[in-house]
């Protein structure tokens, strides 16, 4: 596997130890590099990185939730990475470990055929070896646990005679799950003094969906609807006059502008799920039949995410875009999040879903694929931006990884240090302690080995592929993981600098550097 | 024994070695016969009654009641994948619900992958610290629609042997299916399917000395299952294809010989593997040892060291002549440690760390030594080559 050179520096590694007065010391590896409001994927919804306990459990590439083992921040001024997909933008550090893998030119202009076979070569990259038209892969949590019946649990208020009992459990079928997806598209629970109920609001010509609606209400809470016409908002209000099924309801769903949708709904078997997402888009979904694409928008983050999490567990490839807040015609539209479906195979399994006829002649050509469970997508744009400020990592129990809406990231778990002693610009002694494999010991060796007796100057000109080409090359998945060594002699470099006070020259920056006291694993 | 005289091969729990009084037995019907055993001619009557021999004596060496519960396959994958794609399909009629263990070999994780991309569900039951199913989480996984639980019976990485008689009694209890994967214990530790109570039952030949390219799956009589691989209808129509007479020949003469040594090879290695696992963990501070210390294959050793990297033990050990694995990231493409190790909740770092050792029929109590004289400077040197020790270890 190794070139002869790499085994010749594993055998007798050159400069061990450290160097106790160095001039400067670089270490790198395990960097840290989300900003903090970065999101996060916790359990089935989605927090501030910023914000995040370290009992949380977050989503990990193999699909499944893992609890954070340490929370890590450091000051950041540098650039950061803008990563668009389809499922939303991540921004981070340019030296984070992204789930993913690189599209030559060659096959950039061709469709998934031509890059499906580019999976053999999926791995952890860095951000900043990732461009426009590469694939990232982001796992689809497959969990299934079936729930018969919930217990809808309101406590009855002490001078409360006059309220309808509701009945003490409510079995999840697809009745009640298309009733939850009407509710998250349309409905609203008030609590006000002495009035407290949940409304479903439809458009005038929206009638059959507002029969469906009163006999669901019917079925599942044993309660006759109140029907209002509001002519002059062209709107039909279906209205439920219960303290206990507005509780019960606000409970599962939140308060109308943080609406989602509740765990345990996440993980129900399929045909439930499809049941939601029919209430859902009845509601407040789009579908058209001429310009073939569906849409849903909402102003909740949170159920943005979750309706795509759904979407893709059916095998739909959702696309999402922010709306920026902006008013239009008098009034104030707030930010939103339009979860587009445009891609043919999934718009006819949303059309199925929703009982639509939906005859497409034409297929659209796609770029998005699912495949065992993850899904792969490309990468719509890369922006580098200038930032400062705190930036933050996680260190995950078991699988060193976690999601945010768009991306799956990784930590690299090998470190290195780099010692050097400066005399007259000259690097007159370097020294280096590894941890990680034989081409993490043999690129540090090598460094060492390189960079003895240069100026500095000359030094901060050597590069990963100098490294690599003086080993005879590396194997291609150690070039990204395993090949620190560069940067862990400019980040040594620097810090001399920055000890003595000189400026370091242009566009010299360091592809993954770590504050110090985040190594003392 | 011969061309590889100066490495210290340690690791048959990767590739194991064709014991040459197999590759004997099997030269006759490589060299002087052939026939196809299904032609009714002379030649193929001596095939077909050789294949027959073969397959009464796996039989035997598992205790199956009758030859015809044995199906030849192609190896450990192929009767993993009957055993699991043709219990699934020809049962679905009666659920869709599997369980298994996250510590699975990898042929069985990625086939029940496969599975659930036809609509079956998997529950993964969790293991303990020392990868034993946890038998209370087995009860509760199981409802009325499981048709199939899967639990190999001996992990190959960590050498924990699992309470297979219980796991069954709890399996048929609830009316599914057991499979086990037996590719690490049969050959190495008595197996037999109907004391134990197991339905369906993978059979390596490499992992106990027999030939490559050769497997078989135990199929207890009544087992409601379809083929795999559809043709002739070779193997009672449970494995099409012409026999291959001269491998099934070889895979019974390893079991013949396991049978008649298993106890002695039993009790010499793992004398050996006690010797090895004791020297390394008192000369090396701040070593364990992963897997169970007494339900234990007698030729696994697997054991971590902190603040060190697995591929560079694996490689340095390499420089001194042993063969050995690990359960390193950095020798998978994913960069996961061992999943068998991550399951047992061992951390990621120390996982990185470890180092498995598998002794074979051909290990020599010289290996142990050699091993136990240069690893302790290997870990040292890696050691003070890494941040991450403390001081006070250096």
């Amino acid at each position: 596997m190794y070139s002869q050179k790499v085994m010749e520096h594993f055998r007798n590694p050159r400069n061990v130890g450290e160097i106790k007065d160095a001039d400067g010391i670089g270490k790198v590896g395990n960097p840290v590099c989300v900003p903090p409001d970065t999101s996060i994927i916790v359990r089935n919804s989605i927090h501030q990185i910023g914000n995040l306990k370290n009992s949380d459990m977050v989503l990990s590439h193999d699909g499944d939730f893992h609890k954070i083992d340490r929370i890590f921040n450091r000051r950041y001024t540098g650039t950061i990475l803008k990563i668009k997909t389809r499922l939303g933008t991540t921004t981070l550090t340019p030296d984070h470990m992204v789930f993913g893998f690189e599209v030559p030119k060659r096959n950039k202009y061709r469709y998934t055929k031509g890059k499906k076979e580019l999976i053999k070569n999926l791995a952890w990259l860095h951000a900043y070896e990732l461009n426009k038209g590469d694939i990232v892969a982001y796992p689809i949590p497959n969990k299934i646990l079936d729930v018969k019946e919930i217990e809808t649990n309101v406590e009855k208020s002490k001078h409360d005679f006059k309220s309808f009992e509701i009945p003490p459990r409510i079995s999840v079928d697809g009745d009640f799950m298309r009733f939850a997806g009407y509710f998250l598209a349309e409905g609203r629970t008030r609590m006000e003094r002495s009035k407290t109920y949940a409304e479903l609001t439809f458009n005038i010509n929206e009638e059959d969906k507002v029969v469906d609606v009163c006999q669901l209400v019917r079925k599942i809470f044993g309660i006759e609807p109140k029907i209002e016409r509001i002519q002059k908002k062209k709107a039909i209000k279906v209205l439920i006059y219960s303290v206990h099924v507005a509780r019960f309801l606000r409970k599962l769903f939140g308060k109308v502008n943080e609406k989602h949708i509740p765990e345990f709904m996440m993980y129900l078997p399929l045909e439930k799920q499809a049941e939601l997402i029919k209430g859902l888009w009845y509601g407040g979904g789009y579908l058209d039949l001429k310009r073939p694409r569906a849409s849903y928008s909402t102003i909740s983050e949170e159920l943005a995410h979750q309706i795509k999490i759904l979407l893709l567990r059916q095998g739909i490839i959702p696309s999402v875009y922010e709306e920026q807040e902006r008013a239009s015609e008098g009034t104030r539209h707030r930010k939103a999040y339009r979860i587009f479906v445009l891609h043919t195979p999934s718009l006819m399994k949303l059309s199925s879903i929703l009982s639509v006829d939906l005859n497409l002649r034409k297929k659209s050509r796609s770029e998005a694929w699912i495949e065992d469970n993850v899904l792969f997508t490309p990468i719509t744009s890369v922006e580098k931006i200038n930032y400062s400020g705190l930036v933050y990592n996680l260190e995950v129990k078991d699988a060193h990884s976690y999601l945010t809406p768009s991306l799956a990231l990784h930590n690299c778990g090998d470190l290195m240090w780099i010692y050097i002693k400066v005399k007259d610009n000259r690097i007159e002694d370097i020294k280096f302690k590894t941890f990680g494999c034989g081409a993490a010991i043999a690129t540090s060796s090598m460094i060492t080995e390189l960079a003895k007796g240069k100026t500095i100057e000359e030094a901060l000109k050597i590069t990963r592929q100098d490294v690599a080409d003086a080993l005879g090359g590396l194997p291609p998945i150690k070039m990204h993981c395993s090949n620190l060594a560069a940067d862990g002699l400019k980040a040594a470099i620097l810090d001399y600098m920055k000890k003595k006070g000189i400026k370091p020259p242009e566009g010299i920056k360091i592809e993954s550097e770590t504050d110090a006291d985040h190594c003392n694993v | 024994m011969s061309t590889s005289e100066s490495i210290i091969y340690m690791d048959y729990a990767s590739a194991s070695r064709t014991d040459p009084r197999v590759i004997e037995a099997m030269i006759p019907y490589m060299k002087d016969y052939f026939g196809n055993p299904s032609s009714p001619h002379t030649s193929g009557l001596k095939m077909k009654g050789a294949l027959e021999e073969a397959r009464a004596s796996v039989a035997r060496l598992i205790n199956a009641d009758r030859p015809s519960e044995i199906v030849f396959t192609s190896g450990a994958t192929e009767s993993n994948n009957m055993a699991l794609r043709g219990v699934a399909f020809r049962n679905k009629d009666r659920g869709n619900h599997i369980v298994a263990t996250k510590i699975e070999h990898i042929s069985v994780l990625n086939t029940l992958k496969y599975l659930m991309k036809f609509g079956f569900e998997v529950t993964y039951v969790p293991v303990d610290g020392y990868g034993l199913v946890d038998l209370e989480a087995l009860k509760n996984a199981i409802n009325e629609r499981t048709i199939l639980v899967t639990i190999g019976y001996a992990n190959n990485e960590v050498g924990t042997i699992q309470q297979i008689k219980e796991i069954s009694e709890i399996v048929h209890s609830k009316n599914a299916y057991l499979h086990t994967d037996a590719t690490a214990a049969v050959g190495k530790i008595p197996v037999d399917v109907l004391e134990d109570g197991i339905d369906l039952m993978t059979i390596s030949s490499w992992d106990m000395y027999g030939p490559y390219g050769i497997g078989a799956l135990y199929i207890k009589r009544g087992t409601r299952i379809e083929p795999l691989i559809i043709g002739g209808g070779q193997e009672g129509g449970l494995r099409s294809g012409t026999e291959n007479v001269p491998g099934a020949v070889g895979m019974a003469k390893a079991a013949e010989l396991a049978m008649a040594e298993m106890g002695s090879d039993a009790s010499r290695l793992s004398k050996m593997r006690d010797r090895l696992i004791d020297g390394i963990l008192k000369s090396i501070p701040h070593s364990f040892l992963n897997g169970h210390p007494t339900r234990r294959l007698p030729h696994n050793v697997n054991v971590r060291f902190s603040f060190v990297e697995g591929e560079s033990l694996v490689l340095s050990l390499d420089m001194e002549g042993i063969a050995v694995s690990s359960g390193s990231a950095c020798s998978s493409k994913t960069l996961e440690p061992s999943h068998v190790l991550i399951a047992m909740g061992i951390p990621h770092v120390e996982a990185q760390g470890s180092l498995l050792m598998s002794l074979g029929r051909f290990s020599k109590d010289e290996d142990v030594d050699k091993v136990l004289e240069v690893l302790p400077r290997i870990v040292k040197g890696l050691r003070e080559m890494s941040p991450l020790t403390p001081e006070e270890v250096r």
